[in-house]
């Protein structure tokens, strides 16, 4: 199919191996690339009962036909593998430059199975071809300088994905950094590459171009896109002018951010960790993706220390769910965690979980209490060394919380920790949290988009009546957008359609938004039926029961509380699925599964 | 299925919006959303202006019904058939004047204001033999909303899909205002000084 090379190399680890493998048509125009096709190679490969660390678990690296084109926003690529954290299928997304890179070296993919005897990295070089190498110079390196001594042994423009310590000790909250910069961040899916004894990939020397089928009718789509973008002032000016963290502002005055693990909804010393703050205060500079004009990157500076972020979800979680609003101190942690390797949100929600046990007399560590903000790096560097309290926050909040005999502390789903924006103030929302095939995640539905920023399109937020309907419909798109692959900012300006303009001009295929909505739906229920495969039921989809019980007081999220189940059963019926949350034999049939 | 009062009470606005505009005559146009996974549908001969509760009637996504037949919208197959096809959440149909008299004389009508052309670019017309409620209307209306927000049927009126009803309301007041500005302008009779959309390759949109 044009856009892509209809090729994918298959490494491995366990003698050093690979080979390039050819992917039929088919299989593209049924997935597209990135997450779907992603999706398609895990779920072909791997048994749902695997267990994610050991090494017949894969890690399957995908870029897709926009990736890397004239498309702004379109500098991403996609990661499937069986997450230690959740025990779901799960795919995460990162921006960057490396899928473009690896793009540019002719293949659509990499497929990483086994485990090396001894630490080792990949290198894609598009001179050279693929090989892998002993990494006894960069085992035990933080992600920057691994990144750093990189480009010293392969080369200046070396693009990079590595692990930080976290993954090296199979930390449950693992991410894979990009550059040092950008994350695959959920799932503990850096665990997965320190487990097989992977410190990094890379690649370099990339000098093929694409296959477009119409260029110029690209390029017309691409800059009525740009103008898009340029004009709403979500894209034109709040995400590079405050970066992510701009949405503190929005969640905190509708009374929505989680505040003391999720005790309340908004705090007036929150504007102290805000977009805003960040701008005056930290900020060096902004920073982009490949191609990206959105610009929502931060370089910025804390104290002595430099680096990226913190992002939206990073200042909440670190600060204003552990009701710490101090910004040196809790961009210092994100440096660490960037550092370290470790995800920020699932970091800090496990934190804010050891927080409210200590709170209920349940948690032995006297020091670890709200508000503490002395404590923060120190828990993120004895987590990824697992050192003390650290193993014990290295499990995640799930097990965390269990083991100490309160279960419902722990905010999750799946056991993927929630992320910023509290279920009781977007019930749409709230619904994508319970069902998203990979736990407690904001982007694989992204209702928030429409339900709190009004983009592209206005709905309101507390009703539920033809929520399941338009929940379906945003996760499909979801899975459309991941698998081309584009950045979910991109929507906020543009309409569904612009991703059917694309991938056809891309590939001079047909592929019409129905087309796309069904290649969308495949993928969702694949997921589904692998993570039914692994254990997961309808009991799964559910929230903490706080979400159900317990309404805020004040703010303008008072009084709410999230009916998930009188929800939950229309969204099976939207889905195709029985009482159970299974999909029906024929809901299969229609979408040629098994 | 049980229809809420936050349900009806957006048909109730986005009905008397559109009488209120005059795009329809009194008992004329019809609008419907999607819940649980089946359709809410205006009754057949409803007063958009003056709905009652029972003026909403549940109907299934998939196939015909007896409330399809008996009692919903003459073109609740149309209707069906967008959700069936595109990514339609909601819909909004009216006589809407000024586009669906420029139906009769352009076969796709392309934006030249500004609002317009950053929302629409273009408003592709549909054609049928029977431009009422017929199959044939069904059959053409579902691919020509594909990758449109609106498309109007060639002197009947126009069909906009939303995520919400109040969304698809948007657009259908949205391109019944780029369609007036155009019908003004050719009033006017005189050439557009600059025509903006001859620059911006809508011709390939």
């Amino acid at each position: 199919m044009k856009g892509l090379f209809n090729k994918i190399i298959e490494v491995n680890l366990n003698d050093r191996s690979h080979q390039v493998i050819n992917i039929a048509d088919e299989v593209y125009e049924n997935y597209l690339g990135g997450r779907g096709l992603g999706v398609k190679l895990f779920t072909d490969r791997v048994p749902p009962t695997v267990d994610p660390f050991s090494p017949e678990n894969i890690l399957v690296f995908t870029i897709g036909p926009v990736t890397g084109t004239s498309v702004s926003t379109s500098g991403r690529m996609s990661l499937v593998t069986k997450s230690p954290l959740t025990g779901t299928i799960f795919y995460s997304n990162t921006g960057g430059i490396f899928g473009f890179s690896m793009k540019r070296c002719g293949i659509d993919g990499i497929i990483i199975e086994g485990k090396s005897e001894k630490p080792c990295y990949i290198v894609i070089d598009g001179n050279k071809g693929l090989e892998i190498k002993d990494a006894d110079e960069l085992w035990g390196l933080d992600t920057e300088a691994t990144y750093d001594k990189l480009k010293e042994l392969e080369g200046e423009k070396v693009r990079t994905l590595e692990i930080g310590p976290a993954g090296e000790n199979q930390v449950r909250l693992a991410s894979i950094m990009n550059d040092a910069s950008r994350a695959f961040g959920r799932g503990g899916v850096g665990a997965i590459m320190g487990s097989k004894n992977l410190k990094a990939i890379a690649v370099i020397n990339g000098k093929q171009k694409t296959e477009v089928d119409n260029p110029e009718l690209l390029k017309n789509y691409a800059k009525s896109a740009l103008d898009k973008i340029k004009a709403l002032p979500v894209t034109r000016s709040a995400l590079p002018l405050f970066g992510t963290a701009g949405v503190l502002h929005v969640t905190n005055s509708l009374g929505m951010l989680p505040i003391r693990n999720f005790k309340y909804g908004q705090h007036e010393k929150a504007p102290l960790i805000g977009g805003e703050a960040i701008r005056k205060e930290i900020l060096v500079k902004t920073e982009a993706c490949y191609g990206c004009t959105i610009r929502c990157g931060r370089l910025t500076e804390a104290g002595s220390m430099k680096g990226k972020g913190p992002e939206y979800e990073t200042v909440w979680s670190l600060g204003a769910n552990c009701e710490i609003f101090n910004l040196i101190k809790i961009t210092q942690a994100n440096y660490h965690c960037n550092k370290l390797g470790l995800d920020t949100i699932s970091m800090g929600v496990t934190i804010s979980c050891a927080m409210e046990l200590q709170d209920k007399g349940l948690f032995p560590y006297k020091e670890v209490k709200f508000g503490n903000e002395d404590v923060l790096s120190e828990l993120v560097i004895k987590t990824a060394k697992k050192e003390g309290i650290g193993a014990e926050l290295a499990e995640g909040s799930k097990r965390l919380a269990e083991k100490y005999g309160d279960a419902e502390t722990a905010i999750h789903v799946k056991g993927l920790e929630l992320p910023a924006y509290d279920p009781r103030g977007a019930m749409g929302h709230a619904l994508g949290y319970a069902t998203s095939n990979r736990g407690g995640c904001h982007l694989t539905g992204y209702m928030a988009a429409m339900e709190i920023f009004n983009a592209p399109k206005k709905i309101p937020r507390f009703t539920i009546g033809g929520k399941p309907d338009l929940l379906v419909l945003k996760q499909n798109q979801s899975a459309i957008e991941d698998s081309l692959v584009n950045c979910k900012f991109s929507g906020y300006a543009l309409g569904f359609d612009y991703q059917a303009r694309f991938v056809s001009a891309i590939t001079g295929l047909d592929f019409n938004v129905t087309r796309l909505l069904e290649i969308g739906e495949r993928i969702y229920n694949l997921e589904r039926i692998f993570n039914i495969g692994a254990g997961f039921s309808n009991a799964d989809d559910k929230l903490p029961e706080r979400f159900e019980n317990e309404p805020f007081k004040e703010g303008l999220s008072k009084d709410r509380v999230v009916p998930i189940k009188e929800m939950l059963s229309d969204y099976y019926r939207v889905r195709g699925w029985d009482e159970n949350g299974v999909p029906k034999k024929e809901k299969l049939q229609e979408l040629g599964l098994k | 299925m049980k229809i809420d009062k936050e349900t009806f009470n957006s048909f109730d606005l986005v009905g008397k919006d559109l009488s209120n505009r005059g795009y329809n005559s009194s008992h004329a146009g019809n609008l419907s959303m999607k819940s649980g996974g089946k359709i809410i549908i205006t009754r057949r001969s409803a007063m958009l202006g003056w709905l009652q509760p029972e003026d909403l009637v549940v109907i299934d996504l998939e196939e015909e019904d007896a409330h399809s037949g008996l009692i919903a919208s003459t073109e609740s197959n149309v209707h069906r058939n967008i959700y069936k096809h595109t990514d339609a959440m909601a819909i909004v149909h009216a006589h809407a004047p000024a586009t669906t008299a420029l139906s009769m004389i352009e076969d796709e009508i392309t934006c030249i204001d500004g609002e317009g052309m950053f929302l629409y670019k273009k408003i592709p017309v549909v054609e049928c033999d029977i431009p009422v409620g017929s199959y044939e209307v069904a059959e053409k209306v579902a691919p020509a909303l594909q990758n449109y927000p609106a498309i109007v049927v060639r002197a009947h009126g126009v069909f906009a899909k939303g995520v919400t009803l109040e969304d698809a309301l948007g657009v259908l007041t949205g391109v019944e205002q780029a369609a007036d500005i155009i019908y003004r302008v050719k009033l006017l009779g005189q050439p557009l000084k600059r025509d903006y959309s001859k620059e911006k390759g809508f011709t390939n949109w």
